[in-house]
């Protein structure tokens, strides 16, 4: 579903990536971790066409990004679902109109928007809080939001870049909880995180960056904020 | 239907587009409605002394005088056939000798006037044009037209045309650049939405269009409010130039009733696509997928 060869990513000549090959299969959850500086946010931003790579392929769900006209990136991250550290909700709309704000613009019937709003809310455990506007919700809820509007739209692929940063640890396995259960449905999910908690906790697949290089790959691996501490608890 | 769903939906962006710009609306559309008002002013009068000059410049006649043995008809439908020729008058020798023996009491005596040809020009830039290619003929013995007044009025309208056309330029550029910041604002204020609708694949052109309609409807509000403001002028200064030029007051008042239809039409045009255009330039500008 994701799949980066020998990808290279220069800002001004200095390396921000060197020679990341990486796959990852249709339906799998995995963490890409690091700390400050390793690449993660830059990865993140190849995958839904933020940026081009210098050098490399990257491809997400069968297209070739590097051959992807200006034109079909819309076509691109519709197929996708974009999770913030920030939550990037608007003050001034309710958790449903967040939610539904981009299946109004993509021209969706009212009544399933209503459909897919209320089905993505639920999946999120927010039923209830559709009359909310950002400021009434907790952290963890307005996360939450951000999900539901990231997975309303049903992609295949959903990228989280460090979704729980500023969340508390309860909160944040809790929503890394919520996308090992998306994840479960055949859903492809990366995240980015510096976390440790959280990816110790859930035990999947870890792929570490360290200063612009994949230093690790392990399946249910865990991470260690401290450098060569990367361990494959099953290995 | 689903594109009338997303017409409905840029509506609704496009109004709140408005209602985040608050007073900066009124203050782009003072000073767009100010510029045009400028603009249609001086169009106006440019218009108004065009038509007066192409009137003026009309009036100017050629007069062509026949060589003996030729069918005046015949000539002045060789000469029709120039361009820039409005109207012939024939006048045939003998009432030209008529007239001169009725007026200047002459003896009768054989009739030396040539049959002559009036010739009437759609404009001034013409006039030496249509008089040195009716000279070539050879049927023709003479031809005399006002020279220097037909230089004159020429360069009258050309110094009208190009001064017309700076002052059009610089406004034009004043205009793009009001519309131009107070977009540049209203993306600054809908920065998040407009990420949000980017990372989530919504087309860029979805996410201009509320900004282009809204720099439309400046231009459309402004050029009303310049029509408003240019239709008092016209009323209260209309009565005052029939007054003050009687000589000239029905050519003039008939000019300015063309005129200022014109410049409205005008006005309206440039209004909305100044605030499309700018709009479209600005976001265009600022908003990257």
């Amino acid at each position: 579903m994701i799949r980066l060869q020998n990808v290279h990513k220069n800002y001004g000549g200095c390396p921000a990536l060197t020679n990341i090959n990486l796959h990852i299969a249709p339906g799998e959850f995995a963490f890409l971790v690091g700390p400050s500086g390793a690449g993660k946010s830059t990865l993140m931003r190849l995958l839904y066409r933020e940026e081009a790579p210098t050098t490399g392929m990257v491809f997400v769900g069968g297209v070739n990004l590097n051959r992807l006209r200006a034109n079909q990136v819309p076509l691109l991250r519709r197929k996708l679902g974009i999770i913030f550290q920030d939550y990037k909700l608007l003050p001034r709309q309710t958790a449903f109109a967040n939610v539904a704000y981009v299946l109004r613009a993509l021209g969706v019937d009212e009544r399933e928007i209503a459909r897919r709003v209320t089905s993505a809310l639920c999946v999120v455990n927010l039923e209830n809080k559709g009359d909310a506007y950002p400021d009434e919700l907790s952290g963890g809820e307005q996360q939450r939001v951000g999900i539901a509007r990231a997975i309303v739209n049903g992609p295949p692929v959903l990228l989280a870049d460090e979704p729980t940063g500023n969340l508390d640890p309860a909160t944040s396995l809790e929503i890394v909880q919520l996308l090992a259960r998306i994840s479960e449905r055949g859903t492809t999910i990366l995240i980015s995180t510096h976390d440790q908690f959280i990816v110790n906790a859930t035990r999947k697949r870890v792929i570490a960056l360290r200063q612009g290089e994949i230093s690790s790959d392990v399946d249910s691996g865990f991470y260690d904020a401290e450098p060569s501490a990367m361990q494959n608890i099953e290995g | 239907m689903k594109q009338l769903r997303i017409v409905k939906s840029i509506i609704i962006e496009t109004w709140l587009g408005f209602k985040q710009s608050g007073w900066s609306n009124w203050l782009v559309i003072s000073i767009l409605a100010i510029a045009l008002t400028i603009f249609g002013g001086i169009l106006q009068v440019t218009i108004s002394l065009q038509n007066l000059v192409s009137s003026w410049g009309s009036q100017l006649e050629i007069s062509a005088y026949l060589k003996d043995d030729n069918d005046p008809k015949v000539i002045a439908n060789e000469i029709k056939q120039i361009p820039g020729v409005e109207s012939i008058e024939i006048i045939p020798k003998e009432i030209a000798w008529q007239d001169m023996q009725k007026s200047l009491h002459v003896a009768s005596v054989v009739n030396p006037l040539p049959n002559t040809l009036h010739v009437k020009v759609i404009s001034s830039n013409s006039v030496e044009d249509v008089a040195s290619r009716i000279k070539l003929l050879g049927s023709v013995e003479h031809v005399r037209f006002p020279l220097k007044v037909a230089r004159r009025l020429n360069q009258f309208r050309q110094f009208i045309e190009i001064s017309g056309l700076a002052l059009t330029a610089a406004l034009t550029v004043a205009t793009l650049t009001v519309i131009g910041n107070t977009i540049h604002l209203v993306i600054q204020a809908r920065q998040r939405e407009i990420e949000i609708l980017s990372l989530m694949g919504v087309s860029p052109s979805y996410i201009k269009s509320p900004l282009i309609l809204q720099g439309a409807f400046y231009g459309a509000i402004s050029g009303l409010l310049a029509m408003a403001v240019l239709w008092a002028v016209h009323l209260y200064i209309n009565p005052l130039i029939t007054e003050q030029l009687l000589g000239f007051a029905p050519l003039v008042s008939r000019s300015m009733e063309v005129s200022i239809l014109q410049t409205f039409a005008i006005l309206m045009l440039l209004g909305v696509a100044v605030g499309a255009g700018g709009s479209w330039w600005t976001s265009g500008r600022y908003i990257k997928v």
